[in-house]
């Protein structure tokens, strides 16, 4: 297992790579330049500017430039924030979306499996429906639209909770975004894990156990729950990386100040260094992830070994 | 005489003592004096030397404090400077106050301001706005150009409190200009010692009256009430939080809840229902600011002076203010608008005319130019539903008074800064807030050969007239040669002004010192209390 672990670390070195390098020419082909302004810059300032971030040199000499930085942690002074360099900026957003999306991910899955397995067991019963019209209602219901009736509800009207900003960890404030993103998150988790427990409950294996007489309780969770574990283990790798960095609409909804936003900002302003080092995190956070999602594979399922 | 600028003696100002918050008599104050405000975006920098953005100003305004200063009226008054004097037309001596003082206990002296004012301009710093204010110093332009060392630049110690300044023409709103902390002091040693992390807090030194207590990134910024401050027991707010909200939702709804107390801006289309919500709270004061599309002049499609102006002429400028924006901001028709010094707002004749006559002239014009109904333009604007919104009325107005076909062409706002840049358009979305009040921070934007000119139009005339304007000291005739040269220029149709931006914003009531007069919408938090509530 160890030198597998390894190995597909190591693996992942060439895709770290080859993003990084598609995304450094991206940003660089992207129309509007970070020094671009209403008020165009003297030539003496730009040629400063220009300097102070290495775009004086050629493209290639700027890449591994880049690249030799990386090696050594440093992601870079950050174009539009001038005071902060871009570890400073990945340092103070990260807490942020990893306590919101990483608590919002765990409750999905807690949550999401209790109703996945509910639903299962009672198919087609009044729970079953219940759970399923839950599920559905978070998979069609934008965030945008849900994620302001919760501020409307919670804040505005009830005014048990504030409408969003961010205080450290306070926890108050981080009620309704982590609910939000655990209301969507559970629809995925519950739909896939209900699917997935109906089709094991009707393999040949359940049958034989429970014509072995056994209770419902021990086949269910000795011998069905894992194998239809499987396939809400393989949506989790994807639902996690979302929740921490793709949450853009709840970073804005909530005036979080996590990575979404950060990311988003960095384009416009073609902050070159802040986007490229948020790409680095990510694809590093996807490739771990993908890798416990594998692991977890084969603690679920014998018959994969590496 | 008195439309002279006074030389020597005449023009002494003396400060007539503190400017800060004047609380009427009969309020009483709360016991609680805090105030938090969302500031629209995460401040780029907290250096004043290359703060750009309006939210980064709002916070160096209180952290660091000019020779003069704008109060809640947007009046000049005096800063770190009491008082000062036009020696002759292009040489300004300005008198310290003894008692200004960093926040530290060191006494902020006229070599800061020498070193602050030669920071920025040095093309090392990368001040964005070097050469925006920088012309107006003696060698200021060379100086941010690079082609001149510091030292020749215009600004000298006499001694210990007093600073000499020298111009590179007459510039009579210098101490209008000196308001700007981009021309302020900084604290050298501190800068020396830390390097660009002098901005943080722990290590940062300021002289406003207000101290950096806290800055998180992306999340807040905390100021406390500076104790060295000269003025410190007239500063009434304790502390002030600065929230960098950018959804105006968002703000609307922490306002709601009572998070905030001060929004930036209200969301397009909710003027109306805000006010009818809060009527104690909504504010909306006209600021000097233009909305206005350019036109590629030297572009074939619009070279022809005739055609830029029967597209103007069409533009129901009342019904766009009355009921597409709908937030308080007022038609325009010049380049510079009401609440600039300088220079008078002109008008179009054909401004008074009823919109029926104002078509049938267009259409002429058209006829004459050879453009033929269907003819197609494109009008380029950054992405947003404001734009988008005032763009499709412009579309209608052209398609269904004049039958031509414009396309919307939406982009980031850095790709058409680009394209404006570059002239790679046709007619362009654009907008100028004022960084100074003085008509010439406008007629930069149609001059020849100036960088704001994105319509690439020239009037060598009017030039002429401008220049010699800007090195008149008689007042009078420089208004007058400006508002003979804005009229050349708006003749030739290089733009189409629009609208005048106003700012429409919550603000609670109990926020005292707010004056909706303050047309450059500066703030210093000194001037403002809390309201006992």
């Amino acid at each position: 297992m160890w030198s597998y672990t390894l190995r597909r670390l190591l693996a992942t070195l060439p895709t770290l790579l080859a993003v990084i390098t598609a995304c450094y020419l991206l940003v660089h082909a992207a129309p509007g330049g970070p020094f671009d302004s209403e008020r165009k810059v003297s030539e003496a300032v730009l040629a400063n500017l220009q300097a102070k971030y290495h775009l004086d040199k050629p493209p290639v000499e700027q890449y591994f430039y880049y690249l030799g930085n990386l090696l050594h942690g440093d992601l870079g002074a950050s174009f539009r924030y001038a005071d902060w360099s871009v570890n400073d900026l990945v340092a103070a957003a990260l807490p942020v979306s990893l306590s919101i999306g990483g608590t919002a991910i765990v409750l999905s899955f807690v949550i999401g499996v209790v109703l996945g397995i509910a639903a299962a067991l009672r198919q087609n019963s009044a729970a079953d429906y219940t759970v399923m019209f839950c599920s559905n209602s978070g998979s069609v219901l934008p965030s945008f639209v849900l994620g302001p009736l919760l501020v409307l509800v919670f804040a505005i009207l009830l005014k048990w909770l504030p409408a969003g900003g961010w205080d450290g960890f306070n926890w108050k404030f981080m009620i309704l975004p982590i609910a939000l993103l655990t209301f969507i998150n559970v629809a995925t988790i519950a739909r896939v894990m209900r699917g997935s427990l109906i089709e094991v409950l009707h393999s040949n294996f359940i049958r034989t156990a429970k014509a072995k007489g056994l209770p419902t309780r021990v086949v269910v969770f000795r011998h069905a729950l894992k194998p239809a574990l499987l396939p809400v283990v393989s949506v989790m790798g994807p639902l996690t990386i979302s929740s921490i960095t793709s949450a853009l609409v709840t970073e804005t909804i909530f005036s979080l100040p996590g990575i979404g936003k950060l990311i988003v900002n960095g384009a416009g302003n073609r902050d070159y260094t802040l986007v490229l080092g948020l790409v680095v995190l990510i694809t590093v956070l996807a490739v771990l992830l993908n890798l416990l999602v594998d692991l977890a594979y084969a603690a679920l399922d014998p018959k994969i070994r590496y | 005489m008195n439309k002279k600028i006074p030389l020597l003696a005449a023009a002494l100002l003396l400060a007539l003592g503190a400017s800060a918050a004047v609380i009427p008599p009969g309020v009483q104050l709360h016991a609680s004096q805090t105030l938090i405000r969302n500031n629209g975006s995460e401040p780029e920098t907290l250096d004043p030397a290359n703060a750009e953005s309006v939210g980064a100003n709002n916070i160096t305004r209180d952290l660091f404090e000019g020779l003069t200063a704008n109060d809640s009226a947007g009046n000049i008054v005096p800063g770190v400077a009491e008082s000062w004097k036009q020696m002759n037309p292009t040489t300004w001596v300005f008198k310290l106050r003894q008692n200004a003082k960093w926040s530290n206990g060191d006494p902020v002296t006229a070599n800061d301001f020498v070193f602050g004012i030669r920071r920025f301009l040095d093309p090392k710093t990368a001040s964005t706005y070097a050469t925006t204010f920088g012309v107006f110093l003696q060698n200021g332009l060379l100086v941010a150009q690079g082609k001149k060392p510091t030292t020749e630049l215009g600004v000298k110690a006499i001694d210990k409190f007093t600073l000499e300044l020298k111009t590179a023409g007459p510039v009579p709103f210098l101490p209008a200009l000196m308001s700007n902390n981009n021309l302020g002091a900084v604290h050298e040693p501190s800068v020396k010692k830390f390097g660009k992390d002098w901005v943080k807090p722990g290590n940062m030194v300021s002289n406003g009256a207000y101290m950096l207590k806290e800055w998180s990134v992306n999340s807040k910024v905390i100021i406390e009430k500076n104790p060295q401050y000269w003025d410190a027991k007239n500063v009434t707010l304790e502390r002030v939080t600065y929230l960098p909200i950018e959804d105006e939702n968002a703000e609307t709804k922490l306002f709601e809840t009572g998070q905030i107390e001060w929004t930036n801006q209200l969301p397009p289309g909710t003027f109306e229902k805000f006010k009818a919500q809060y009527p104690k709270d909504i504010k909306n004061q006209p600021i000097i600011g233009l909305r206005y599309y350019s036109y590629q002049t030297q572009s074939p499609q619009f070279k022809d002076v005739r055609i830029r102006k029967a597209m103007s002429m069409v533009i129901d400028r009342d019904i766009l203010a009355q009921k597409v924006t709908a937030d308080g901001q007022s038609p325009a028709y010049d380049v510079v608008v009401k609440g600039t010094i300088g220079e008078d707002v002109g008008q179009y004749d054909w401004a008074a005319w009823p919109m029926a006559k104002r078509v049938e002239e267009a259409k002429k014009l058209l006829a004459e130019a050879g453009v033929k109904p269907g003819t197609k333009y494109t009008l380029s604007y950054n992405t947003s539903e404001y734009h988008k919104k005032m763009a499709i009325f412009a579309q209608s107005e052209w398609k269904t008074k004049l039958g031509l076909n414009v396309e919307m062409e939406a982009m980031e706002f850095k790709v058409l800064l680009k394209k404006r840049h570059d002239g790679t358009f046709q007619i362009a979305r654009n907008g100028w807030l004022a960084d100074y009040n003085d008509a010439t921070t406008f007629l930069a934007l149609v001059r020849c050969d100036s960088d704001q000119n994105n319509n690439f139009n020239c009037n060598r005339e009017a030039e002429k007239l401008i220049t010699e304007g800007s090195n008149t000291t008689d007042l009078a005739k420089r208004k007058d040669l400006f508002n003979k040269a804005a009229k050349m220029i708006m003749d030739e149709y290089p733009i189409i002004p629009l609208l005048q931006y106003s700012l429409p914003r919550l603000v609670k009531s109990y926020v005292g010192g707010y004056s909706q007069d303050n047309v450059q919408d500066r703030y210093r938090s000194k001037d403002l209390y809390i309201i006992k509530h």
